[in-house]
C-alpha cells in the first residue's frame, strides 16, 4: 500500500512542478513577447489547429491587421435575411445581403439591387427593374426569380418568419401565404428576367421604404436548397461583404466581396472581435478601431484635452425610449392622472445627473432626423404645482384615492433602472404617491404586454424606416397590435388615417404633428430620452458612422495608414 | 500548537475525553470553541453585522431608498460618511439596510429550509427507515446532482412574475393594502423558497446518519420498549442528543445561504429594488472603470462581505474541527 | 463494489429523468417564452401561433415534455433561439470544453500551489510565517470572485496594462522565435480568469495539507524515523509529503464544485464564451432547450463526478466501503 501511496505522491509532485516551470516560463515569455508586438497590438491571437496559415504569414502579423477594420460585435441570432429581428443580428445582415431598395448614409431612400421603379397611377402596382450587374457572391446574377423566389420564401409558413407580414404585408395576398392559405402570392409577378411586379392592397408610399427592410431581402435560391439548415453558415448574398469566418462567441470576419456591383468595397476585410470585454480598453490598447463610450468614460471622452477628445463623436440612434401608461388600467385610464405623473417627473435633471446628459430629454415622440421632427420642446415640463393640481382634478382627487400602483420595466442586472428610481423618488417627493418597481426579463414584460396588465412600463422604440409613420401609426392607431398603451381616440386615429394616403409630403407630416401634439398632451406616452450613440474613432479610419437603422454602411469606409 | 489561526489540528485533548466528565457534546464543543480565538472573533463579526441588521433603523443616518440627486457619487464626507451612489443615496445606510436582507434571508431559510426541512426529513428517514428513507434520500441525490446556482436563477426567474401576482392577489383579498410589493417582500419570498429548496440535503443527510447510531443506544430501545410513541422519542430522546449537531450543521451553513442571496441579486434574480441588498451594492460598483473612478461603490459592500464570508468561513472550520474531536 | 457502481449507474438515468421534467415545468412556469423575446415589436398573434406550433411550442406542458424527451433519446437537445441555425448539441459542446479547459488549469494550479503552502505552513510550524500562510489564504478564499474580478481588472489591465481586459483567444498563441521557431505561450487572456477562478481554492488545500502533515509527523513511523537518525529532509521527503498528499485527494470533488461555480460569474465577468456565461443568457431569455440540455449534462456530470471521488475514497482509505451509509 506504501507504494501506491508513493505512486500518487509522486504524481501530484510532478504535475506541481510542471504547472510552475510551464507558468513561469510563459510569464517569462509573455513579458518579453509583450514589448515586441504590444505597441500596434498586432498579436495574432489563434487556436493550436491554425497554426498552419498563420505560419506562412508570420513575419506579415502587423501589416495584416493594420490593412482591416476591427469592430466590436455581438454574436448575431441569426444570419438570415428574413428571420431577422434585432438590430445585432442585422449589422452583419445589411452587409452580406441586400434588397430592391436600400437606405444611403443620409438616410435618403437609395435603389440597391433595382436599377429603376415604376409606380403605377392609382399607387398600388411597383414595377422594378433589375441591375443588369447585380451578383451573387459566387458570380450568379441575380434574376428577377430571385427576388421572387426570396419573397416568397419570407412568407413561407415553414421560414416561420415572426416579421415578414410587417414589411411585406401590403401586397396582395401576403397574409394569406403567410398564414398557410395560400400556395402563391398573388400580388407578386414575375414580368421577365429583370422585371418584377408588386401589387399592393392599397396605395401605400412607404412601401419602398418597407423594402429596405432584410425580411424582404434576395437569398440565393440554390443554396437554399441544397442546404435549408445551416446555409447561413457560409451565406452567398448579393452584398458588398461575404462572411469569412465565424467562431462563436469570438470573432466574424468579413471580406469585401469583388462581385458587388459598385466595386470591390474598399476596407478589404472588417473583422468582429464578439468576446465582449470593456471595448474601449481595448480601444486604447490599439486592439479596436472603434469603441462605444459608457456613462462612466462619458466625460473623460467629451473632454478635448484628453487623448480620447478628439476622436469622439456622437449620433442619434433614432429611436426613443419612455414611460407608457396603460390607458385601460386604473388609475390611467384618467388622463389628469397620466398627467400629472408627466408632470411630476424632472427628465433633464436626471439626464443630468444620472447619465451625464448620454441621452437627450426628448422633445416629443417623433425622434431627431425623422421628418416631421420639431426642435422645439412639446412635452410636458417639471411643474409639481402643475402635477398636484392635476391630481386633485382627477377622479381620484388625492394621492390617497389613487389604487396601488405598480411601475415595469425591463432589468437583467440589478443596477438597470437607476433612472427609474429617481422618477418613483420624484412621484413620492412631488405627488405623495408611492410607485412600486418591479424589474422583469423581457419574456414577463412581453408576456404582460399582450395580456394588458401592465400600469407604467418603461420600454423604448426604435425606428424601422426615417418616416413618422413608423412609431405614430404603429404604436398609437387604435386598431393597431403595437399599441401596447391601449390608447383610443377617434381623432388621432382620424389624422393617422388622413395621413396614410394623403400625397402631399409637408401637408402629410403636419397631420402626423397634430397628432403627436394630442398624444403628449393627452400623455399616453411620456417620451424621456433620444438615445445618442457615443463613439470613439481612431484616426485612420474616415467614413464610419453608428447606423441609426438597419442598413449597409462599411463599403463607405476607408482605412489609412 | 499554540498558533493564532484555529487551525489546531483535532488531537485529542485530556480533559474532553467524551463520555467520561459527564458533559453534554455540545457544551463540551463550546468548551473547545471557545478555546479557539479567532473562531471568537468571527462569531463577534458576525454578530456585529447581524446586530447592525436588526438594528438598521435605528442606526441608519438616512432612508435606504432616499434620494439626493444634487450629491450623486461622493466618496465619504460628514454628511454621508461612506459617501453616496449615482442616485445620492446614503451608502451607509444602504449597507446596514443590506446587512437586514442577509439576516432576514438567512434566518429565513435555515429555519424553513434547514431546520424544518431539513431536521424533519433527516429525523423521518433515519427514524421510519424502509421506504421512506429510502424516498427521501433519493430525492436528496437528485438536489444534489443539478447544478445549483443555474437552477437557482432560473426558478427566481420564473417563479418571481408569479409569486408577485400572488402577492397582489392575497393584498386585493386580504386586509393588506400593498405591505408585501412595497416591502419586496414576495422578492424575498422567492429568494427563501428557493435557497431552502437545496439547503434542506445537506442537513437531512447529517441527521439521517446521527439518527441511525442513536436509534441502536439502550436508552432509546428502551424508550420503544416501554411503548412510548414516536413522536416522544424523537421528542424526548433524539432531539436533545442531536441539537447540537443542528446548531453545528446550521452555522456552517449560514456563509452559503448569504453568498448565494447577494449572487442571486447581483445576477438581477433576487431581492428587488428598492431593497437594498450587497448583490446590488457590488454590481453597482462593478466594472473596471466604475471601480477606478469611484472605487467606494464597490469597495464599501466588498469589505463588509468580505469580512462576513472570511467570518462565516473561519466559523465552519472551526467547527469542523472542533467537531472531528468527537 | 462492482454492484455498487452498477446500482449507481442505473439510477442515473431516473435522476436525469427527473431533473430534465423539473427544469421543463419551472422553466415553463414563468411567463412568456422565447418566441414572444425574438419577436419583439412584431407580436402578431396569429404568426406567433403558427410559429409556435411550427417549433413546437404548442400545447400542455407534459405533450411538450413528450416531444422534447423523444428527441432527447435520440440525441436531438433541439435548437437554440440565440443562435439559430445551430442545434443545441453544436453550441453546447464548445462551450463547455472552453469552461473545461479554464477548469481543469484553475484546479492543477490549485494543487500546484495550495500543497506547496500547506507543507511549506506545516514546516514552520511554531513560527508566525505558519498562520500568516494560513489565514492569508483563508482571507483570500473569503472574498467573493464578483468582488474581486474589478479590482483584478483595473490594477492589471488598466492601471499596469499587462493584460487584456476580457475576451477568450484560446489556450495557446504561437510565439515566433525569428520568424522560424514556433513557440506555443499561453494566451493572455488566460490569466485573469485563471486568477479569479484559483484565489479562493488555496485557502482550503493548503489548510488541509498543513493538518495532515502535522498529524503524519506525529505518527509513530515518522518517529522511528527520525529515531534512526534519518535526515530531516529525508523524512519530509519519503515520509511526511506523500502520506499528508493523500487526503487532499478527497478535496478535489469540492474543490471542482467551487471552481465550477466560480467559473459562471467569471465567464459573465470577463466575456469568456463558456457555458455559464451561455446558460446565463439562455435563462434570461428562455432558451428552453439550451437550459434543459445544460442542465441534464451537468447533472450527469455532478453524478458521475461524485461516484468517482467515491471510488477513489475506497482506494485510498480501505475502511470506507462504498455504499456503506446507504446499506445501513
Amino acid at each position: 500500500m506504501g507504494g501506491q501511496y508513493r505512486l500518487l505522491g509522486i504524481l501530484l509532485a510532478v504535475l506541481a512542478v510542471l504547472v510552475l516551470v510551464v507558468g513561469g516560463l510563459s510569464a517569462a515569455l509573455l513579458i518579453g513577447g509583450g514589448e515586441e508586438t504590444g505597441g500596434n497590438g498586432g498579436t495574432t491571437t489563434s487556436s493550436p489547429s491554425e497554426a498552419g496559415p498563420d505560419a506562412s504569414e508570420g513575419g506579415e502579423t502587423v501589416e495584416a491587421a493594420s490593412g482591416r477594420l476591427r469592430l466590436p460585435g455581438i454574436d448575431p441570432i441569426t444570419l438570415d435575411p428574413h428571420l431577422v429581428t434585432d438590430t445585432g443580428s442585422a449589422q452583419y445582415v445589411a452587409e452580406i445581403f441586400s434588397g430592391l431598395t436600400t437606405i444611403s448614409p443620409d438616410l435618403e431612400l437609395a435603389l440597391d439591387l433595382a436599377e429603376s421603379f415604376d409606380i403605377s397611377e392609382d399607387g398600388r402596382v411597383y414595377t422594378f427593374t433589375l441591375r443588369p450587374d447585380a451578383l451573387f457572391h459566387n458570380g450568379r446574377r441575380v434574376t428577377a426569380a430571385d427576388v421572387a423566389w426570396s419573397i416568397d420564401r419570407a412568407l413561407d409558413p415553414e421560414t416561420s418568419s415572426l416579421v415578414a407580414l410587417s414589411y411585406l404585408g401590403d401586397i396582395v395576398g401576403a397574409r394569406e401565404r403567410r398564414l398557410g392559405r395560400s400556395e402563391t402570392l398573388e400580388g407578386m409577378r414575375v414580368v421577365d428576367e429583370r422585371t418584377i411586379e408588386f401589387t399592393l392592397d392599397a396605395p401605400k408610399p412607404f412601401f419602398l421604404w418597407k423594402l429596405t427592410y432584410p425580411t424582404a431581402w434576395v437569398v440565393d435560391s440554390q443554396q437554399v436548397e441544397a442546404n435549408p439548415r445551416n446555409w447561413t453558415r457560409n451565406p452567398n448574398g448579393t452584398g458588398p461583404y461575404q462572411l469569412k469566418e465565424w467562431r462563436l462567441g469570438e470573432r466574424i470576419v468579413l471580406e469585401a466581396s469583388d462581385r458587388y456591383y459598385e466595386g470591390t468595397p474598399s476596407v478589404k476585410e472588417v473583422l468582429f472581435e464578439l468576446s465582449g470585454g470593456s471595448t474601449l480598453t481595448r480601444f486604447e490598447n490599439g486592439e479596436l478601431d472603434v469603441a462605444g463610450i459608457g456613462v462612466n468614460d462619458l466625460e473623460r471622452a467629451q473632454d478635448p484635452s484628453s487623448d480620447l477628445g478628439p476622436l469622439y463623436s456622437n449620433s442619434v440612434e433614432m429611436s426613443i425610449s419612455y414611460l407608457a401608461f396603460n390607458t385601460e388600467a386604473p388609475p390611467f385610464d384618467d388622463v389628469n392622472v397620466r398627467r400629472a405623473f408627466a408632470m411630476a417627473i424632472d427628465r433633464a435633471k436626471v439626464a443630468e445627473t444620472v447619465f451625464m446628459n448620454a441621452w437627450l430629454p426628448a422633445t416629443g415622440i417623433i425622434p431627431p432626423r425623422v421628418p416631421g421632427y420639431t426642435a422645439e420642446d412639446k412635452t410636458y415640463t417639471f411643474d409639481p404645482e402643475g402635477a398636484r393640481a392635476a391630481l386633485a382634478a382627477s377622479s381620484y382627487g388625492s394621492p390617497e384615492g389613487l389604487p396601488p400602483i405598480t411601475l415595469t420595466e425591463m432589468g437583467g442586472g440589478a443596477s438597470a433602472s437607476i433612472d427609474t428610481q429617481a422618477f418613483l423618488e420624484q412621484w413620492r417627493e412631488e405627488l405623495g404617491v408611492e410607485v412600486q418597481v418591479r424589474q422583469t426579463d423581457r419574456a414577463t414584460l412581453t408576456a404582460d404586454l399582450d395580456d394588458g396588465r401592465l400600469q407604467i412600463f418603461v420600454d423604448g422604440w426604435s425606428m424601422d424606416y426615417p418616416d413618422p409613420e413608423s412609431v405614430i401609426d404603429l404604436k398609437f392607431h387604435s386598431t393597431s397590435p403595437l399599441n401596447d398603451v391601449r390608447y383610443q381616440n377617434t381623432a388621432v386615429d382620424a389624422l393617422i388615417e388622413a395621413a396614410r394616403v394623403e400625397q402631399d409630403p409637408e401637408r402629410r407630416l403636419q397631420l402626423y404633428r397634430d397628432a403627436e401634439q394630442i398624444l403628449i398632451d393627452e400623455a399616453a406616452w411620456v417620451p424621456l430620452y433620444f438615445p445618442l450613440a457615443h463613439v470613439v474613432v481612431a484616426p485612420r479610419v474616415e467614413g464610419w458612422f453608428a447606423p441609426p437603422l438597419i442598413m449597409p454602411r462599411l463599403r463607405f469606409v476607408t482605412v489609412t495608414e | 500548537m499554540t498558533s493564532a489561526v484555529a487551525e489546531t489540528p483535532a488531537a485529542p485533548q485530556g480533559d474532553a475525553a467524551p463520555g467520561l466528565s459527564g458533559v453534554s457534546p455540545g457544551a463540551m464543543l463550546w468548551r473547545r470553541l471557545r478555546r479557539k480565538r479567532l473562531a471568537l472573533v468571527s462569531m463577534v463579526v458576525i454578530a456585529i453585522v447581524y446586530g447592525a441588521g436588526i438594528l438598521a433603523p435605528v442606526l441608519a443616518p438616512y432612508s435606504y431608498a432616499e434620494q439626493n440627486l444634487e450629491r450623486t457619487l461622493e466618496g465619504p464626507s460628514s454628511d454621508y460618511w461612506l459617501g453616496t451612489d449615482r442616485l445620492g443615496r446614503d451608502m451607509l445606510s444602504r449597507t446596514l439596510y443590506s446587512a437586514r436582507t442577509t439576516l432576514i434571508l438567512t434566518v429565513a431559510v435555515v429555519l424553513s429550509g434547514s431546520v424544518v426541512l431539513g431536521v424533519g426529513l433527516g429525523l423521518l428517514s433515519g427514524y421510519r427507515g424502509g421506504w421512506v428513507d429510502g424516498a427521501i434520500m433519493r430525492v436528496g441525490d437528485i438536489f444534489g446532482s443539478v447544478p445549483g446556482l443555474p437552477m437557482l436563477i432560473l426558478i427566481n426567474a420564473t417563479t418571481r412574475p408569479r409569486v408577485d401576482e400572488l402577492a397582489r392577489w392575497v393584498e386585493e383579498h386580504t386586509i393588506l393594502s400593498n405591505e408585501l410589493t412595497t416591502t419586496g417582500g414576495a422578492s424575498y419570498f422567492t429568494v427563501a423558497v428557493a435557497l431552502s429548496l437545496f439547503a434542506w440535503v445537506g442537513m437531512a443527510r447529517v441527521i439521517r446518519a446521527q439518527v441511525l447510531q442513536l436509534r441502536e443506544r439502550d436508552f432509546v430501545l428502551a424508550a420503544q420498549a416501554t411503548g412510548a410513541t414516536g413522536a416522544r422519542v424523537i421528542g424526548r430522546h433524539l432531539l436533545p442528543n442531536i441539537a447540537f449537531l443542528i446548531i453545528l450543521s446550521v452555522s456552517a451553513g449560514l456563509g452559503a445561504i448569504a453568498g448565494s442571496e447577494i449572487v442571486l441579486t447581483w445576477f438581477g434574480v433576487g431581492v428587488q429594488p428598492p431593497a437594498a441588498s450587497f448583490g446590488q451594492m457590488i454590481f453597482a460598483g462593478s466594472g473596471a472603470r466604475t471601480f477606478q473612478a469611484h472605487p467606494h461603490l464597490l469597495l464599501v459592500p466588498a469589505v463588509v462581505v468580505t469580512a462576513l464570508m472570511f467570518a462565516f468561513n473561519l466559523l465552519g472550520d472551526a467547527l469542523n474541527d472542533a467537531m472531528r474531536g468527537q | 463494489m462492482a454492484v455498487y457502481i452498477v446500482r449507481r449507474l442505473i439510477w442515473l438515468p431516473f435522476i436525469l429523468l427527473v431533473v430534465s421534467f423539473a427544469t421543463f415545468s419551472i422553466a415553463r412556469f414563468g411567463p412568456g417564452d422565447p418566441l414572444a423575446v425574438a419577436a419583439g415589436q412584431f407580436r402578431d398573434p396569429e404568426i406567433l401561433a403558427q410559429v409556435r406550433a411550427e417549433r413546437g411550442l404548442d400545447g400542455s406542458v407534459l405533450e411538450q415534455y413528450g416531444r422534447w424527451l423523444s428527441a432527447a433519446l435520440r440525441g436531438d437537445f433541439g435548437e437554440s433561439f440565440l443562435q439559430q441555425g445551430f442545434s443545441v448539441s453544436e453550441l453546447i459542446f464548445p462551450k463547455m470544453w472552453i469552461s473545461a479547459q479554464l477548469g481543469l488549469i484553475a484546479l492543477v494550479i490549485v494543487f500546484a500551489l495550495g500543497i506547496p503552502l500547506g507543507l511549506l505552513a506545516s514546516r514552520l510550524s511554531g513560527t508566525w510565517i505558519d498562520p500568516f500562510i494560513i489565514s492569508t489564504l483563508l482571507f483570500l478564499r473569503a472574498i467573493p470572485v464578483i468582488v474581486l474580478i474589478p479590482p483584478l481588472l483595473w490594477l492589471f489591465a488598466l492601471q499596469l496594462n499587462l493584460l487584456p481586459v476580457g475576451g477568450w483567444g484560446g489556450l495557446f498563441d504561437i510565439w515566433w522565435l525569428g520568424g522560424v521557431v514556433a513557440i506555443p505561450i499561453p494566451d493572455p487572456h488566460l490569466y485573469l480568469p485563471l486568477m479569479a477562478m484559483s484565489i479562493g481554492g488555496f485557502g482550503g488545500v493548503a489548510r488541509l495539507v498543513r493538518i495532515t502533515a502535522l498529524e503524519v509527523q506525529g505518527e509513530d513511523y515518522i518517529r522511528t524515523a527520525r529515531a534512526k537518525g534519518l535526515p530531516e529532509s529525508v523524512i519530509s521527503g519519503r515520509h511526511v509529503l506523500p502520506n499528508s498528499l493523500l487526503p487532499v485527494v478527497t478535496v478535489i470533488g469540492f474543490a471542482l464544485t467551487s471552481i465550477i461555480e466560480g467559473a459562471f460569474f467569471v465567464e459573465v465577468l470577463l466575456g469568456i464564451p463558456g457555458i455559464g456565461r451561455f446558460t446565463f443568457e439562455a435563462v434570461v431569455s428562455r432558451d428552453y432547450d439550451v437550459i434543459l440540455a445544460m442542465t441534464v449534462i451537468t447533472s450527469a456530470v455532478f453524478v458521475l463526478m461524485n461516484l468517482l471521488v467515491e471510488i477513489s475514497y475506497t482506494f485510498i482509505d480501505p475502511r470506507i466501503r462504498l455504499g456503506a451509509s446507504a446499506a445501513t
